[in-house]
């Protein structure tokens, strides 16, 4: 149980230290933008649905007992982001998005639950830290993020036409961005080296004799 | 008392082989008709054109592009689907020659309605949810594998501008959207709650993963060459001519054709690596338990993936729809300035379409002629086989492409001294190889060769 | 299976138990395994002996001699001709009768060609079990023109009951000898069209070569018998080294393996064996055919058969190796004891101590390459 608590304590500190600083923030005496609703095009609702799609998934994830259900929310989290990006003209990233978290992570995450011990069971369940404190948490935490989405001046463009990206990605990281770049994937290569070096000490354990002699 | 079957039919009825043949040729015509008639016309510009030309209210757009949507989302559906269902009664047919026996022969001329029926059948079966699998996720799983499959005929062409559209980052799509399709496969065999199926879902997760890495980095060399991800791209980058194509032009390039072919083998579970449902060892894999529709829709995919996987090489590496001596810039200039193009245009798609037809389909028939060829390699042999030489020769495949696209901006000869050279190679290669079936079927069956009961 | 269950009290979950069988696909019937496995690779697979027995040797004690022929078709029904010829042997020996060489000649061919027959099904079966359908059709395609050379023999395709104590059924029908000489030429070149159709292909080479290696001690160890103890490397043949019936008049060659395309005793090796002795089967009938005595196809037999008490063992070549019968009379028109050693028991006891480190796909393909049949192992 202390280990509950602590984390509790963490959350809880994390919040009020938040709303205070927002707190002082508005009585510094922030501006609500004014809110314009138009009329709800064909790509209002596509986004619409979309948001809904990854906030639906989110919620799953969050919310269901079942790990291979969660799995299933965060495919339609990642899948819904994924859409969202194409809002912004950025198909590429919306297509890499696709293939490296549901064409990988996603599947390596649902490869790792099957290959749990605990397999034979179908209703593998998430531990839970308790649904009062979550429903606290979120009472605390709602009213400070809708104000901060509200209150925030948002960087608006016109969505440019969908155009080949690839290139200024390409040049961007080979340029601009290279030493992030390989440190990045300086990092990904000792994670993997890391993994293939914790996968093989239990292989040599017993190797199994293949003949009868 | 012995029993007394109905004899077959001495020879079928007229009416019965003429609605067959109708059929078997009424439906690719469908088919491939309205993709020709209905990609190109329902563009968005084209619809705009259209409207104001009908004098419409420029507030029906939306209600008018979102139809068009749908209408060309249930093409593409169906003609994944029949194209699934025709190539089940051509694979069986191909089969039954393969093995000297007969194949299906009954529901119409040859068989051919045999995959209706099929349909039918599967559909009238029931749907059985085991009862300790996890229900959502079992009958979810199917709706994923559909999806994947269904979502890659977005920018798969047809012929030269008939494609739904034609995105930028269209091979790059196709990719990662065929992820879609591993998911359900996992999802199938975790949640069907049987050993047998949890080890073909495994051993699928595991094999597609891998196989995507050498199919992904081959892909790399067609689009080098081409320097675009657009599908329609880098077909146009070849010609119509074999040394034109891809696969010739570089060297590298037919490595990397042979590296793509077998890992999309691979990630369509077909032989020799359909070890996911290798029905000798896990009885059906992740298939194991379903039944009815959900089992009709996995199969729907498997075979219809076929087309898929010989679309995808034909488009990277066999010139797609170029035909011989006909520029597609030629082909550009024909549509003229109305909002339909003329005919000419029609005319010439219409070729394309054929081309690429005839191009994929031939790469089926390869596909299936494999599968009753060839033996399943075992799981270790399959990671190996990827591991160990796809991967590597995929890689290398990519830089030496780097180094030859330097070259040939030095020397532009390089490249169709490669194609010529390569192409000579392949004709004499294919002569020989029938030179020799030709000699193993006449020491079986001597100087007649029997081709009567084709 | 007892111990296979005792044994999992306390393990680590991260294996599993897997129940092979015995509705799968490649069980050659309804074998049943026990599979313990971590992930692909096999920690143990147990065999359950005994699922179907059918206590046909307790039969042998209740029905008369003659009448439990038709039972000795049901022992091994892919190749019924063998035990059909031991049980007959076992008897004749118990009543000292010398069987006319003309039945002992009709025994050679219908056995040989029912061993031909018998392999074509192991082969077919075993490609087929490595994910090669097609050369199966193939092989039960020639089976068939096989099946039906036999049955214009003795009337029916699987069971035989052709053997009878003191001779043969029935001598060949008129033009017998020229189809079945007709159907040989054709074989000896189908035999080249099979191993190029799937012996060579190297996926199926890389799938059974090295794989389940049963060196010749151990072979010996556990009782193999037939293409199995030879594709270890051990040169016997009871045909040729115990022979009995009309074998000693004929010139054959006994394949043993030698590590064909790997290790001497793997599955490749007892594989290519099988198809080895196909051409010296059909070499075998060829020259039966050429020097077939004139004569009766019947030995005098008593109608009543009643031995004197006394036991007789008989030894065959069957296609799954040795299969020896064991008869005690006790003077009786019944059998006090018959007893039927068959191959295809001692083969499944080996599976379970070779089976540790093997691949799942690995213990198909050792099955197949048993050539397991599974009436065979209980009776």
């Amino acid at each position: 149980m202390p280990r509950k608590i602590v984390i509790w304590v963490v959350l809880a500190a994390l919040v009020v230290t938040f709303v205070g600083v927002l707190g002082a923030r508005m009585a510094e005496g922030a501006v609500l933008p004014e809110i314009i609703l138009g009329p709800l095009g064909l790509t209002d609702a596509l986004f619409y649905l979309f948001a809904a799609m990854t906030f639906a998934g989110a919620a799953t994830v969050a919310l269901s007992k079942n790990i291979l259900h969660s799995a299933l929310g965060l495919l339609a989290a990642l899948m819904g982001t994924g859409s969202l990006y194409v809002f912004l003209s950025a198909d590429f990233l919306a297509v890499t998005q696709l293939l490296v978290y549901i064409g990988g992570v996603l599947v390596l995450i649902l490869f790792a639950v099957m290959l749990t011990n605990r397999i034979t069971e179908v209703k593998i369940s998430n531990a839970s830290l308790g649904l009062v404190g979550g429903g606290a948490l979120l009472v605390a935490t709602v009213p400070v993020l809708v104000f901060v989405a509200i209150a925030t001046p948002w960087a608006t463009i016109v969505p440019a036409e969908l155009a080949p990206t690839t290139r200024e990605i390409g040049n961007a990281f080979l340029t601009r961005w290279l030493l992030p770049f390989e440190l990045a994937s300086l990092v990904l290569l000792a994670t993997l080296i890391g993994a293939v070096v914790i996968a093989r000490k239990e292989l040599k354990q017993d190797e199994p004799d293949t003949s009868v002699s | 008392m012995p029993v007394n079957y109905s004899p077959p039919p001495k020879s079928t009825p007229k009416v019965i082989v003429a609605v067959t043949l109708a059929a078997a040729a009424g439906i690719p015509f469908l088919f491939l008709g309205l993709v020709l008639l209905l990609t190109p016309v329902l563009k968005p510009a084209t619809i705009d054109g259209l409207l104001s030309n009908a004098g419409i209210d420029p507030s029906w757009r939306t209600p008018a592009y979102v139809a068009a949507l749908f209408v060309l989302a249930l093409l593409m559906m169906n003609y994944g689907a029949i194209f699934s269902g025709v190539i089940t009664w051509w694979e069986r047919r191909v089969a039954g020659r393969i093995q000297s026996r007969i194949g299906p022969n009954r529901a119409g001329f040859g068989g051919f309605f045999i995959f209706i029926a099929d349909a039918v059948k599967m559909l009238l079966k029931e749907d059985l949810v085991p009862a300790d699998a996890d229900a959502l996720l079992f009958r979810a799983a199917p709706y994923f594998v559909v999806t994947g499959f269904a979502l890659t005929f977005v920018v798969l062409p047809f012929g030269h501008s008939l494609v739904v559209t034609d995105l930028n980052v269209g091979v790059f799509y196709v990719t990662s959207v065929t992820a879609l399709v591993v998911v359900g496969i996992l999802i199938s065999g975790w949640a069907s709650n049987s050993k047998w199926a949890l080890f073909g879902g495994v051993r699928a997760a595991a094999q597609v993963i891998s196989y995507e890495i050498p199919a992904g980095v081959s892909i790399f060399v067609p689009i080098a060459m081409a320097g675009t991800l657009s599908m329609q791209g880098i077909i146009r980058a070849q010609g119509g001519l074999p040394w034109e194509w891809f696969v010739f032009r570089n060297p590298a390039a037919l490595i990397a054709f042979f590296v793509l072919f077998t890992s999309q083998l691979a990630e369509a579970n077909r032989t020799p690596f359909d070890l996911p449902e290798a029905e000798s060892e896990l009885v059906a894999g992740y298939l194991s338990e379903y039944s009815g529709f959900r089992f009709a829709l996995f199969f729907l995919v498997e075979w219809g993936n076929i087309w898929v996987l010989s679309a995808i090489v034909t488009t990277l590496f066999l010139g797609g729809w170029q035909i011989p001596f006909v520029s597609a810039e030629y082909i550009d200039g024909l549509r003229g300035a109305g909002v339909l193009p003329s005919l000419a245009w029609w005319g010439w798609n219409a070729v394309s379409m054929a081309v690429f037809t005839a191009k994929t389909i031939a790469l089926c028939n390869l596909v299936i002629w494999l599968r009753w060829t060839l033996p399943r390699v075992r799981v270790d042999q399959m990671m190996g086989l990827c591991w160990k030489y796809l991967v590597p020769a995929a890689f290398a495949c990519f830089v030496f492409t780097l180094f030859w696209e330097l070259a040939v901006s030095v020397a532009p000869r390089i490249e169709l001294v490669s194609g010529v050279g390569f192409t000579v190679i392949a004709v004499v290669l294919a002569v020989l190889f029938a030179r020799r079936v030709h000699q193993n079927i006449q020491a079986v069956q001597g100087e007649k060769i029997d081709l009567s009961n084709w | 299976m007892e111990r296979l269950i005792l044994r999992r009290v306390g393990k680590p979950e991260d294996e599993m138990l897997i129940n092979f069988g015995p509705q799968h696909p490649s069980t050659h019937g309804v074998l049943n395994f026990l599979v313990e496995t971590d992930g692909e690779v096999m920690k143990r697979a147990v065999p359950e002996i005994g699922y179907l027995h059918r206590a046909l040797e307790k039969i042998g004690e209740a029905v008369s001699y003659p009448g439990f022929m038709p039972y000795t078709d049901r022992i091994d029904y892919v190749a019924a001709m063998f035990a059909n010829e031991g049980y007959a042997i076992a008897v004749e020996k118990l009543l000292k009768l010398e069987v006319p060489p003309r039945a002992q000649w009709l025994r050679a061919i219908s056995c040989e060609l029912c061993r031909i027959a018998s392999h074509l099904v192991a082969v077919g079966a075993m490609a087929s079990d490595i994910g090669a359908s097609t050369p199966l059709v193939h092989a039960l395609r020639e089976r068939e023109t096989l099946n039906d050379l036999i049955e214009a023999l003795c009337g029916a395709r699987l069971t035989y009951n052709y053997h009878r104590i003191g001779g043969v059924a029935y001598d060949m029908p008129t033009g017998w000898r020229d189809r079945v000489l007709k159907y040989l030429d054709h074989f000896d070149t189908y035999i080249q069209e099979f191993d190029r159709l799937i012996s060579f292909n190297a996926i199926y080479v890389k799938r059974l070569a090295n794989v389940a290696v049963i060196s010749k001690a151990a072979a010996i160890d556990y009782g193999l018998v037939g293409p199995n103890l030879r594709g270890s490397g051990m040169d016997w043949d009871v045909r040729r080294d115990a022979p009995y019936g009309a074998y000693p008049s004929f010139n054959f060659e006994v394949p043993v393996g030698r590590g064909f395309q790997g290790t001497i005793g793997d599955a490749y090796d007892r594989y290519f064996v099988r198809m080895l002795e196909m051409a010296q089967s059909s070499r075998i009938t060829r020259q039966a055919l050429e020097t077939m005595p004139e004569g009766e196809t019947m030995a005098k037999v008593p109608r009543k058969i009643k031995p004197e008490a006394g036991e007789a063992l008989s030894r065959v070549e069957s296609a799954r190796g040795e299969m020896a019968y064991y008869v005690i009379s006790d003077g009786t028109d019944k059998a006090y004891r018959v007893r039927a050693r068959t191959g295809s028991f001692t083969a499944m006891s080996i599976i379970e101590d070779i089976s540790p480190g093997l691949m799942v796909a690995d213990l198909i393909a050792l099955i197949a390459s048993f050539d397991v049949v599974a009436p065979e192992i209980d009776r």
